[in-house]
């Protein structure tokens, strides 16, 4: 699906955000990235969804090498990726049946885009995956009128209509309460397992990585620190991955010490993880 | 990332920047003449009272009032026809006088612009920023006597110069506003593969449309004003019969037709801040 070799990213102020990511992942995986906060995961996530492009470094995509790929193409492969943000970047001012209905936007014409606006294109689509993400009831609901966990669904279902082959997801349960976390994150990885699709996710969460996902990758200062088995993650790994930041050290030692705070709801899918 | 310490602001500068403009303010009413004597002095007070005695009362005769109604009516046409032939033309302009949907910004880092392209997409931008500050540089009186004299008097020249004038106004309004939309959904719309026109269509607009609606009503009340002064060049409404009613002595009728101004400027306040209040 991808491969990644040597991908840098600095921007116009000089700072690396990545300094030379090296990355395979194939169909149907899912994988788990973690790593303290600045250590480049949202960089390298805009990068596989094709918005942000590399200084360095080759990224191949399905077999294509995206520095190669004209606009239309750039845009045609961006249809496969779906994305879903750590802020819910849905169009507040819309109703939620347009954000969801954007996931169309690859497909439609811009005349279709424009009289969705007016009189929704397909409805019908857009309930299905309201309900499917379980709110089913706020299809006409102006979307800024929603709550945090609740325009989260939003954005999943806007992903949901996109149908892309790779789902990323970047950190998106890091402005949700626990609890809902669990939820959200089992949600993607059932979706994503159940169409095969590949499921990238950057997560704020040892725990969650750990419990859920077959692979974990560790980002440090841009680079590929580990990459492994949820049970051959160490926690001198995790130390070291992140030694300097408090909080995180705070709530590794938390974690450590098996105060889950997920709890029993945090149950790895048969198959997967540990 | 290291961060400087914030600076503190300096005392001395604040002094410079305050004698600076009580400089600027010596000066401003030396230049201008401002003769306080010659405005309260007792010959100006009389002056003052003479004239205001003339206006009194009102002249509500039949024809009077119709022409003042007429006038009214002539007036509020002309700014509403105006501040919509200005949202016409400010909308087309303002896409080009808008940075991040030319050439930079979140729209432009998944592809790198060919520099040619750049270049022309830049000189868009340039040469859309330079025609608004025109349109918008040239006062509305000075629109109106050019109009005036291509089209003729009445009150068809006012609509253009309102328009006009306007029209770069809220073109620089309308191309900040676009400037300024929160980047995150464009970024999510980008990412599902939508091209920028569709990014402009589903994400900008929705995002901008209320703040040119409130842009536009504000303008509104600013171009009702607007259209009253413009008849004082030929350019129709109420002005028009102001000027002629100065020029002829016909204080009484002056003050009926001052009313009338007074009366439809309040009416469009008052529309306008109801609209402006309804959009949230």
């Amino acid at each position: 699906m991808y491969e990644l070799s040597g991908v840098r990213k600095v921007f116009a102020d000089g700072s690396v955000a990545l300094d030379g990511i090296s990355l395979t992942v194939g169909r149907g995986e899912h994988v788990a990235f973690i790593g303290p906060s600045g250590a480049g995961k949202t960089t390298l996530f805009r990068i596989l969804n094709l918005t942000l492009r590399p200084t360095a470094g080759r990224l191949v995509f399905e077999g294509q090498d995206a520095s190669g790929l004209s606009d239309a193409a750039l845009r045609r492969a961006r249809t496969r990726i779906g994305t879903i943000y750590q802020q819910q970047n849905l169009v507040g001012r819309l109703r939620v049946v347009h954000n969801v209905l954007a996931g169309n936007l690859g497909r439609w014409s811009t005349l279709e885009a424009a009289a969705s606006l007016v009189r929704p294109r397909s409805a019908g689509q857009a309930a299905t995956a309201l309900e499917r993400v379980g709110i089913p009831e706020k299809l006409y609901a102006r979307t800024d009128e929603l709550s945090g966990g609740q325009q989260q669904r939003v954005a999943i279902a806007r992903v949901l209509v996109q149908d892309p082959d790779v789902l990323l997801a970047d950190e998106p349960v890091s402005s949700v309460d626990p609890s809902l976390a669990v939820t959200i994150v089992s949600l993607l990885r059932d979706l994503s397992h159940e169409s095969q699709k590949t499921l990238l996710m950057n997560l704020h969460s040892v725990e969650l990585a750990l419990h859920y996902f077959p692979r974990v990758v560790g980002i440090r200062d841009g680079r590929v620190r580990f990459d492994l088995a949820p049970e051959k993650v160490s926690g001198e790994l995790l130390a070291e991955l992140y030694a300097g930041d408090r909080d995180e050290e705070q709530a590794l030692e938390r974690f450590q010490d098996g105060k889950n705070p997920f709890g029993g709801a945090c149950r790895p899918l048969p198959g997967f993880g540990a | 990332m290291a961060r400087l310490p914030a600076a503190r602001p300096s005392r001395a500068w604040a002094l410079w920047v305050g004698a600076g403009f009580a400089a600027l303010l010596l000066w401003s009413w030396q230049g201008t003449g401002v003769d306080l004597a010659s405005l309260f002095g007792r010959e100006g007070l009389r002056q003052i009272a003479v004239y205001v005695r003339k206006l009194f009362p009102p002249d509500l005769s039949a024809a009077a009032l119709s022409a003042a109604g007429a006038g009214a009516v002539e007036t509020f046409a002309i700014s509403l026809i105006g501040s919509l032939l200005a949202v016409a033309i400010a909308l087309p302009m303002s896409l080009l006088a808008t940075r991040t949907l030319l050439y930079r910004g979140i729209l432009f880092e998944g592809r790198r612009l060919h520099p040619g392209a750049r270049a022309v997409r830049l000189g868009f931008y340039a040469a859309g920023k330079a025609a608004l500050n025109v349109l918008r540089t040239i006062p509305e009186i000075v629109w109106a006597l050019i109009f005036v004299f291509v089209v003729g008097l009445g009150p068809f020249p006012g609509v253009l110069a309102l328009g006009v004038h306007t029209g770069g106004v809220l073109g620089k309004l309308f191309g900040e506003v676009l400037e300024d939309v929160d980047p995150a959904p464009l970024e999510a719309l980008q990412a599902t593969g939508a091209s920028r026109v569709r990014i402009l269509i589903y994400g900008v607009l929705p995002q901008a449309l209320p703040q040119f609606v409130s842009y536009a009503l504000y303008r509104w009340e600013v171009n009702i004003r607007a259209a009253a002064v413009l008849g004082f060049v030929g350019a129709g409404g109420l002005g028009q019969r102001i000027y002629v009613a100065i020029s002829l002595f016909h204080e009484q009728e002056l003050m009926t037709l001052i009313l009338a101004i007074y009366a439809i400027v309040t009416l469009v306040d008052a529309l306008s801040a109801y609209l402006r209040s309804r959009l949230v």
